[in-house]
């Protein structure tokens, strides 16, 4: 380090920071693609190209101030909007309406994330307390196999949820011990961990249900009906029927936010993640901060993991999550390490799930060409890490075991 | 002092594996008192402050704090005590504020759990104003600079209600108007009620600010003696255990033409703030330049662009007539720069390589070692028994491991390479740092006789003995420039002047 | 702290990958993966006794019939030969990609890089591998073979270097790279071999799989029965390969600047080493052994290359287990590579008797030993418990007094 520094930044104007320009750059991309589809379906280039444009000038004005990110992002979403924006102008209005019935869209959109959200919040915990967390797909698996069996044989999706997250907790306790007082290498921890889940699950899946299959009539996470809203234009199709689950990744999403950035918990999990020895010296116990964030990281996957199979396919096969752990670790790296920004990259990752369930509509019977949708998360994840729209950076003490004095 | 010390750390005992770091040390420390500790790298003083601060438990031995009988397990029971610790590398989490930093785990909280940020804030003006600091509790850690953040570390242990300070070689991160700043803030300290144990290896400092100064030497407490009748020459015998004259026994330089030439050398730093601005100078073939200078002040950069590591914004080097300007760092090795690292460990060495493979680092892609990508083990091993022979190197052959090497030794095995490579210019960077006087001794004659076979050596070190005894000339870098020309004869305390930036020290932070 | 004492491995920093193996190496020798083996296998037992009640030495016994290495026994009877024979071929058959994707994790550990990507690295190498053998019908046998193995190794060697190069350029993190680049591959082939997908078999229009390889592009099968998948000359090259991981390792001066690096990424900075370039090189060497992996096996014995053929495949995966448990060294893989080779078609479907064990159940249980020999391997539970706790009792003695 060199003993001269510049002075602390001055903060920018707050309306008209590069930062909230950058935001409404991305806004007005959105909505230049918005405008062309029902209800408003526009018809003519010139709208989305106006917004369009408008909000690739607010990314160039935004990144020009230092607002990184947020600018380059309004820039690609302005460039993405006039791109799709056009393209639908360009297709017919009822092939349009019959694709992008947007309320359930959007309700397929979250069922998709949820999942995402709870493994990547729950990864948010581990990793900001500089664990690095490659099991998240191995909790969410023991979380989906321990839910059904859990309430197939309690008769509860209750106990079956409950049961589910002893699980998580469980197998994140064999990564804690493992990586913390072992102080093996996070990443070859996380690898096992993962085949541990998927030979154990698959195991006892095959020993209690035989090789024919799961068992069916397997008590559900219910729906939550708001029946008030169901006639409310809009909103009603998409949050009248929501499943419980999902309305708790919405509480957890806020929980998460206010205990990491806003509570002396916070504080401390992020003091152990940046700067483990300073910690330390403060008396803050590095391993048993690691130790509790790394089981809560279980708990939230295995919570995803049940959602998945009670909540949102209702059953149970080997190897359910399909790599659903890696896009939650993908949506956490995307989004920063932040509850909201995880959330974010969850949902555009579960509305390209959403949107590859439905596109086969434009395509031939069986077509393969929608599978190609699934690329999308991994390949924003590596444009993320490469620093293309802004670099994501872990958090400094992340992957390194420590050793006490 | 009345009635039982303060602080009184009695035969305090300390084993690591093959070595006895602390032997039955006494210590004591009064009210309102700076009671330092001065001892040579590795005579004991950071493990015995590790052990009243609970990082490492005492063999044997007893911590009386207000005359009670103590123990410390964890820094927590000794922040309960009373001890705040100023590490010399601080505990600060970069990307915190000031305010987060200072309330870490003993935070203001609001409904039991919220972290009530503005209590931190409050508490920090407080602080800040009553010791006269100049802080802003909202700004990033990592956006301040070193002085500021030892304040802040300062800051952390009075928040804790330290009365007991320890500050471990606080000035060694320090421009010299910084280290100004600290005394005062420590004298204000001192005046306010807290006592203070100052950890150092530089006389000048121990004696203009303490009150008591205790010297250990290799684990065992030499003496206790009041500043008042102390000097610095006193001080330096018990320190090292006998008379210090490290004036290197040469003879008079005879200098040839120019090797390294250096014009108007610009070099920015990784935050891209000018390091190095404007220097120029030249090494000629059968001298020893020094570059005298406190740490921070461009050295690196310096070096850094010397060797290729890092490309100058502006300016010229050249080896004879060979531009290496732009070169990169193998360019540099194959233009006869050789280069003797300042941290041998992290950047001379490859531990886990033997030493053969270490002696080739920088001639492994040559004939005998390698043809056409393909490499010669044996031939390595033969060349390594023979140069460690040649520089005495001592506690293992040519496959030893270079980790199980001693200090000395790695240091030696890094001369051995970068002499043997028969370079024409060599830079030597704190060659000797770490190293005890024997060693040390071993490398100012090494590279005295390297000069007389005609090389240009280039000599950076923060030890002004060092510079003195070594150089044939001596110039003096102050916040990136030249800033004076000496001769071997000046005096230390002119040099110490010039390295400050003249008296006055207004130019610095 | 300045002035604490340098013990084996120094408090408070953190020893690279590299520098880590290399203390395992050290440490244990051959012994410690042993022992780690047995712990893995023990536990798996208990499981299967817990769990399912059947007696887990019996299962094992079976297991290990199902293997073909009782084919070494000389005692066993002339038809228990044949099987044994036939066995063997498909356990070395699977000990051929395992060394090879083993490989390809164990060089970029050289390096300090963990080459998570072995799988895409694979998936990458077959695709390249049965587009050119199914195309470029002009080409006579040998060259044609020689095209797809090359451009098959140099596909996976690609793909790993968009990882490299990536960490040399932007410092993005390898193992996040190659994690994505994998899910890439496992959803791009369903796209290729998937129905309208570009390499898909159009004369079997709703079946997800390639047309087959040109029959003159199978390597030859020098033991066993070419169509019952007996083995074929891709054993030796495998063998090759190990060979030439060692000579590129300890003789090739790219070798030594790859371990520098490795070991202290800036010492090898000072001594003018391109840091970057061997991050590179490393990461495509690691690829070209993966790429080469899915090449051999489509070439030898898989023809043609289906969507559940990407998909379901875990070669590359439990080549970390074999890079890991053979301590990255030559013979060390060769040996862990066999007995994955084995674990694996011990417990296929077509080799374990379903009347002792079910296959189902057995695959899950390899699944779990896989996992169990990673975390103890990837630990310093065994070793460097033992190697410290030696180290504490020579300590011990020489302080401690008689008294």
């Amino acid at each position: 380090m060199i003993a001269r520094a510049e002075p602390g930044r001055l903060p920018s104007s707050r309306l008209l920071g590069a930062k909230n320009t950058g935001l409404l750059g991305i806004g007005l991309g959105v909505l230049a693609f918005w405008l062309t589809l029902p209800p408003l379906t526009t018809r003519t280039v010139l709208w989305p190209l106006i917004f369009g444009l408008l909000a690739v000038a607010a990314g160039i004005w935004s990144t020009r101030r230092g607002g990184g990110r947020a600018g380059w992002s309004a820039v690609a979403s302005g460039l993405l909007g006039i791109t799709f924006g056009v393209l639908a102008t360009r297709s017919s209005t009822a092939h349009l309406e019959e694709i992008v019935v947007w309320s359930a869209l959007i309700a397929s959109t979250l069922r998709y994330a949820t999942p995402l959200t709870f493994a990547a919040i729950g990864g948010m915990f581990s990793e900001r307390s500089g664990v690095v967390n490659i099991g998240l797909e191995g909790m969410m698996l023991m979380g989906s196999f321990f839910g059904v069996w859990g309430a197939d044989k309690t008769n509860s999706w209750a106990l079956g949820v409950l049961i589910a997250v002893v699980a998580g907790i469980a197998l994140a306790f064999v990564h804690a011990v493992f990586t913390i007082h072992l102080r093996a290498d996070q990443i070859v921890i996380g690898t096992a961990v993962n085949f541990l889940a998927l030979g154990l699950t698959g195991y006892l899946f095959v020993s209690s249900y035989g090789a024919e299959g799961a068992p069916t009539a397997i008590p559900e996470i219910p729906d939550v009906s708001l029946g008030f809203l169901t006639d409310v234009y809009f909103v009603g199709p998409v949050f009248a029927n929501l499943n419980l689950m999902i309305w708790l990744s919405f509480a957890l999403l806020l929980l998460s936010y206010v205990v990491m950035f806003r509570t002396t918990i916070g504080l401390r999990i992020r003091a152990v993640g940046e700067h483990p020895r300073a910690a330390d010296t403060v008396g803050i116990s590095v391993y048993r901060t690691r130790y509790a964030a790394v089981m809560t990281s279980g708990a939230l996957a295995a919570l995803g993991g049940a959602y998945l199979s009670l909540g949102f396919v209702h059953t149970f096969d080997q190897n359910i999550t399909g790599g659903r752990g890696f896009i939650a670790l993908a949506a956490l790296i995307f989004g920063k390490w932040r509850p909201f920004g995880a959330f974010a990259a969850a949902l555009l990752f579960g509305f390209s799930s959403a949107l590859g369930d439905r596109l086969p509509d434009y395509f031939a019977e069986g077509s393969a060409v929608p599978q190609l949708f699934n690329v999308l998360p991994y390949l924003l994840t590596i444009i993320a890490v490469a620093g293309v729209i802004g670099r994501s950076i872990p958090p400094r003490a992340i992957g390194r075991p420590y050793t006490k004095q | 002092m009345e009635g039982a010390p303060l602080l009184d750390l009695r035969k305090i005992t300390k084993r690591f594996p093959g070595v006895l770091a602390n032997d039955r040390i006494d210590f004591d420390l009064g009210r309102n008192e700076v009671h330092a500790l001065l001892g040579e790298n590795g005579a004991g003083k950071s493990t015995l402050m590790n052990v009243l601060y609970g990082l490492y438990q005492p063999d044997e031995g007893e911590i009386r704090i207000k005359g009670e009988s103590v123990r410390m397990h964890s820094p927590k029971d000794a922040i309960g005590r009373g001890i705040g610790m100023v590490h010399q590398h601080f505990m600060l989490i970069p990307v915190m504020t000031v305010a987060e930093n200072v309330v870490l785990a003993t935070e203001p909280t609001r409904a039991g759990m919220l972290l009530d940020y503005n209590a931190a804030r409050k508490r920090v003006v407080e602080i800040s104003r009553t010791f006269n600091f100049a802080i802003n509790p909202d700004a990033r850690v990592e956006s301040i600079t070193i002085g500021q953040q030892q304040r802040v570390e300062i800051l952390k242990a009075l928040y804790r209600g330290a009365e007991i300070l320890i500050l471990d070689e606080p000035t060694a991160v320090l421009t010299p108007q910084e280290a100004t700043e600290l005394f005062a803030i420590l004298r204000t300290l001192v005046r306010e009620g807290m006592s203070v144990i100052f950890i150092s290896h530089k006389l000048n400092e121990v004696l203009e600010i303490a009150d008591r100064i205790t010297v250990l030497r290799r684990g065992k407490k030499i003496d206790t003696v009041p500043r008042e009748g102390a000097t610095e020459k006193g001080l330096a015998r018990m320190m090292v255990g006998r008379e210090v004259l490290l004036r290197v026994e040469k003879s008079q330089s005879q200098p040839g033409e120019p090797l390294l030439q250096v014009e108007n050398l610009q070099v920015l730093d990784d935050r891209g703030l000018e390091a190095v601005r404007g220097v120029s100078f030249e090494v000629r073939a059968g001298e020893i330049v020094g570059i005298a200078g406190v740490d921070g002040n461009g050295q690196t950069e310096l070096i850094d662009a010397l060797t290729g590591l890092r490309r100058p914004k502006d300016g010229r080097i050249r080896v004879g007539d060979h531009e290496i300007t732009r070169a990169g760092a193998r360019d540099v090795i194959e233009s006869g720069i050789g280069h003797i690292p300042e941290d041998r460990q992290r950047r001379g060495l490859v531990l886990e390589f033997t030493l053969a493979e270490n002696l080739a680092l920088e001639d492994y892609r040559y004939p005998p070692d390698s043809r056409f990508g393909w490499l010669f083990p044996r031939r390595m091993i033969a060349r390594a028994r023979l140069l460690l022979k040649e520089f005495d190197v001592r506690g293992g052959g040519p496959q030893t491991r270079a980790a199980s090497l001693s200090g000395g030794n790695q240091q030696k095995v890094v001369i051995a390479r970068e002499v043997a490579r028969d370079p024409r210019v060599l830079l030597a960077a704190q060659p000797t740092r770490g190293l005890d006087v024997g060693a040390i001794e071993y490398v100012h004659r090494r590279l005295v006789e390297t000069r007389d076979e005609k090389k240009a050596i280039l000599l950076v070190s923060l030890e002004l003995e060092e510079i003195l005894s070594l150089s044939d000339r001596i110039l003096v870098i102050y916040e990136g420039r030249i800033v004076a020309k000496r001769t071997p004869d000046v005096s230390e305390e002119e040099l110490g002047i010039a390295m400050t930036g003249g008296q006055t020290g207004e130019a610095a932070a | 702290m300045t002035e604490a004492p340098t013990p084996a491995e120094p408090e408070g920093t953190i020893p690279s990958p590299a520098a880590r193996l290399a203390l395992y190496q050290r440490a244990g020798g051959f012994v410690t993966p042993l022992i780690t083996t047995i712990f893995a296998f023990f536990i798996g037992g208990l499981v299967v006794l817990v769990v399912t009640g059947k007696n887990p030495i019996s299962t094992y016994k079976a297991i290990f019939n199902g293997t073909g290495l009782n084919w070494l026994f000389p005692w066993i009877s002339h038809d228990d030969r044949i099987t044994a024979a036939f066995n063997l071929q498909a356990t070395l058959l699977l000990t051929t990609t395992l060394i090879l994707t083993g490989l390809a994790v164990a060089f970029a550990f050289r390096c300090g890089l963990f080459n998570i990507g072995g799988q895409g690295q694979y998936a990458i190498g077959s695709i390249v591998a049965v587009w050119v053998g199914s195309s470029f019908s002009g080409l006579a046998g040998i060259p044609h073979i020689l095209l797809a193995i090359v451009l098959g190794s140099l596909a996976g060697a690609a793909l790993a270097g968009i990882a490299g190069f990536l960490k040399a350029t932007v410092g993005a993190h390898e193992v996040i790279t190659t994690i994505m680049l994998n899910w890439i591959l496992f959803w791009s082939a369903g796209y290729i071999f998937g129905l309208e997908g570009p390499l898909q078999d159009k004369t079997q229009a709703s079946v997800p799989v390639s047309s087959n390889i040109a029959p003159d592009t199978h390597l030859h099968v020098f033991w066993g029965n070419p169509v019952l998948q007996g083995l074929h000359v891709g054993f030796f090259i495998a063998l090759g390969a190990l060979v030439a991981y060692w000579l590129l390792l300890n003789r090739t001066t790219l070798g030594y600047e790859v371990k520098a690096v490795g070991f202290n990424p800036e010492a090898a900075r000072y001594a003018g080493i391109g840091v970057g370039r061997s991050i590179f090189l490393a990461m495509a060497i690691s690829g070209l052994f993966a790429g080469l992996a899915g090449a051999v096996d489509v070439l030898g014995w898989q023809f043609h290359v289906g969507v559940d053929d990407i998909q379901g495949s875990s070669v590359g995966f439990i080549g970390i287990a074999v890079a890991l448990l053979g301590r990255n060294s030559a013979p060390g893989i060769f040996f862990s590579a066999l007995l994955f080779g084995a674990l694996v078609n011990g417990t296929s479907t077509r080799n374990l008797d379903p009347e002792i064990f079910k296959p189902e159940l057995a695959q899950n249980l390899t699944l779990m030993i896989q996992g169990l020999v990673l975390l103890f391997v990837g630990t310093d539970v065994l070793v460097l418990y033992l190697w410290r706790g030696r180290q504490r009792l020579m300590f011990w003695r020489k302080t401690e007094p008689p008294t």
